[in-house]
């Protein structure tokens, strides 16, 4: 398949994927990665002219357009524009989980020159 | 009262009828995770401060003569990628080490209002990715039933501690299998709800179209009770549904489960299925039909073709979901997994190939954070959604994940319920396939199609083989249609009651 992957693209990968790679891990990676797209191959005997891509439908039957949705239901959920109350009252949670907090404020490493 | 014997039904009985308070049964099970778990390494936290003070609760309740639903005071594990408030909760990953939850999740909160007690946080593969729980960061879990042996994954905590007694009954999620996979290793219950079921809220996802939280029990009667509490709509996720489970999931009425008719798909029934477990599904066949339920043989033609599907769209939503993960929120971790603070980060990116501090520490951490299969599936999902790759990757999967649904859609027109096995092979051994991806990725070729199409699934233990070091336990899995969990607990409650399992 043309499509099989090099070294190069794994490097713009993981590049991609904000993934530091360590330099003893890379070949056994790509050698799995190349073993598992060449099992993907299979794919290309399914003849999927005209198939639209999966939607789920709801209960009601109901399901509505979408493009790719990934097979959850294509269809819109409202609700008012309100900040949801549980969330609100978890603000000091929310703060207590994060690693570091000074005057009330988030602390995060420098991340500009 | 041995904890050991204890059902959610037995144990509401005796706390009714004050046989033994809540509070002594709890710190019973503590007690005797203290010893078990030594062999087992079921858990990764025990949430003992939280527990008793629920059983607490629990007592007093019934001593003021409150009326108390059926799951009070029952003793659960919860598998750690589910948030409890104030716990840790680590997705078995060394990048959530140090993290803690802000919040309950929505199963979380509806166990809570029922009284039951959370005994603690079993261990996972890393963010549910793996079916042996050997790709966790912290610990391997043995198999009760043979310590050799993987106890599955990626729940292999839950089901191992439900299968070593070391809870009533417990939480897992299931993304390919990752519920019934171990409970068929285990030899217990599983429940893979049908998607949108039940709420996904507060579940560290790993891809989101096909995650499911469901019930890990040691009777069909127990994940049924479970899955009731946990099920229904909920506005933090869009997905869930309404789907109004009435009392017949624990109360089926048997001349309604005698009339289902239960198909068999030939394409489970591959070349490379063991012998054991092809003959307890026949043993399993030959006994619902003396029972007269009706069979027929059905056709799956896309089956084939799901391990590639899926290896493609979970992947896809995994890069997507663990891109949060970026050692700036939730914790941040120095070499050694240690907290480390703002003012500690050394500005080196003058002198770094990158172009700022900030993606120093995104590529540091998550290169040192995620375990190796959690990696492989980032590249893996970014290289199928990248330019160029998408519509021969992601776009083909999406059609072929149609066609399979489209094949459960057909065979539903003249079957009820479908009955497959769980996997190709009873449990493997520690260390079997931990160099070869594809090879563990195929113990799941049987449960996955069931996610693809977001059905409802359910492993029921049929029997033990005895082997050189114990006995290995063979489950079957019933498929229903969406939202028709009660079909398959149904025929599963018949099954449990005449077969005395």
């Amino acid at each position: 398949m043309s499509h099989l992957i090099t070294k190069k693209t794994l490097e713009y990968l993981a590049e991609l994927s904000r993934i530091e790679l360590k330099k003893e891990n890379e070949e056994k990676l790509l050698k799995d990665l190349q073993k598992i797209l060449e099992y993907f191959e299979e794919l290309k005997e399914v003849d999927t002219e005209d198939i639209e891509p999966t939607r789920l439908p709801s209960p009601d039957g109901e399901a509505v357009g979408g493009q790719v949705t990934g097979g959850t239901i294509g269809k819109n959920v409202f609700r008012e524009d309100e900040p949801p109350a549980a969330l609100s009252q978890r603000r000091s949670a929310l703060m207590e989980a994060f690693p570091e907090k000074e005057k009330g404020f988030l602390k995060i490493p420098p991340v500009f020159e | 009262m041995d904890i050991r014997e204890l059902t959610i039904k037995k144990f509401n009985e005796g706390l009714l009828n004050k046989q033994f308070s809540a509070f002594e049964i709890t710190q019973a099970f503590f007690d005797y995770i203290k010893e078990k778990d030594q062999e087992i390494d079921a858990y990764l936290h025990l949430t003992k401060d939280l527990a008793l003070s629920q059983a607490e609760r629990v007592d007093i309740e019934v001593a003021e003569g409150k009326d108390l639903g059926i799951l009070a005071g029952i003793p659960l594990a919860i598998k750690d990628n589910i948030l409890i408030e104030g716990e840790s909760a680590t997705a078995g990953s060394k990048i959530l080490a140090n993290y803690r939850a802000a919040y309950d999740a929505t199963v979380i909160k509806k166990l809570k209002q029922a009284g039951a007690i959370f005994l603690g946080k079993t261990n996972l593969d890393e963010f549910a990715m793996g079916s042996s729980t050997e790709n966790s960061a912290f610990k391997i879990t043995k198999n009760p039933n043979d310590l050799e042996r993987v106890p599955g994954g990626s729940s292999g905590g839950s089901a191992a501690a439900v299968a070593s007694d070391m809870a009533v009954a417990a939480l897992g999620s299931d993304t390919g299998g990752s519920i019934r996979q171990p409970a068929g290793f285990c030899g217990v219950v599983g429940l893979k709800p049908t998607y949108g079921a039940v709420s996904r809220y507060g579940l560290i996802a790993m891809a989101s179209s096909l995650d499911q939280i469901g019930p890990i029990a040691k009777t069909i009667e127990d994940a049924a009770i479970l899955f009731k509490e946990i099920s229904g709509k909920d506005d933090l996720d869009s997905t869930s549904i309404d789907a109004k489970y009435g009392d017949e999931l624990s109360n089926p009425k048997l001349e309604d489960i005698k009339k289902l008719k239960i198909g068999i798909p030939k394409e489970y029934f591959i070349e490379g299925l063991d012998k054991r477990v092809s003959s307890a599904i026949d043993e399993t066949i030959k006994f619902l039909k003396s029972l007269k339920i009706e069979f027929k043989e059905i056709s799956l033609p896309h089956t084939k073709y799901a391990l590639s599907c899926y290896y493609i769209i979970m992947p896809a939503e995994v890069s997507a979901n663990l891109a949060r993960f970026d050692g700036i929120r939730y914790a941040r971790t120095n070499a050694d997994h240690t907290q480390t603070n703002a003012n500690d980060f050394q500005r080196k990116s003058a002198s770094s190939p990158r172009k700022s501090a900030l993606m120093d520490i995104y590529f540091e951490t998550r290169g040192r954070g995620f375990g190796e299969e959690a990696k492989r599936r980032i590249i893996l999902g970014t290289f199928v959604l990248s330019s160029g790759y998408y519509d021969a990757y992601y776009a083909k999967a999406q059609k072929v994940r149609r066609l399979i649904k489209e094949d459960f859609d057909r065979a539903f027109k003249e079957v009820d319920v479908i009955l497959a096995p769980v996997s190709p092979t009873p449990a493997f051994k520690i260390g079997e396939k931990t160099d070869d991806p594809l090879a563990m990725y195929l113990s799941d070729i049987f449960t996955i199609p069931v996610n693809l199409a977001g059905l409802p699934g359910l492993v029921i233990p049929v029997k033990k083989y005895k082997i050189d070091s114990g006995e290995l336990p063979i489950g079957f899995q019933l498929i229903g249609k969406p939202f028709r969990e009660a079909d398959i607990l149904g025929i599963g409650q018949y099954y449990e009651k005449i077969s005395n399992f």
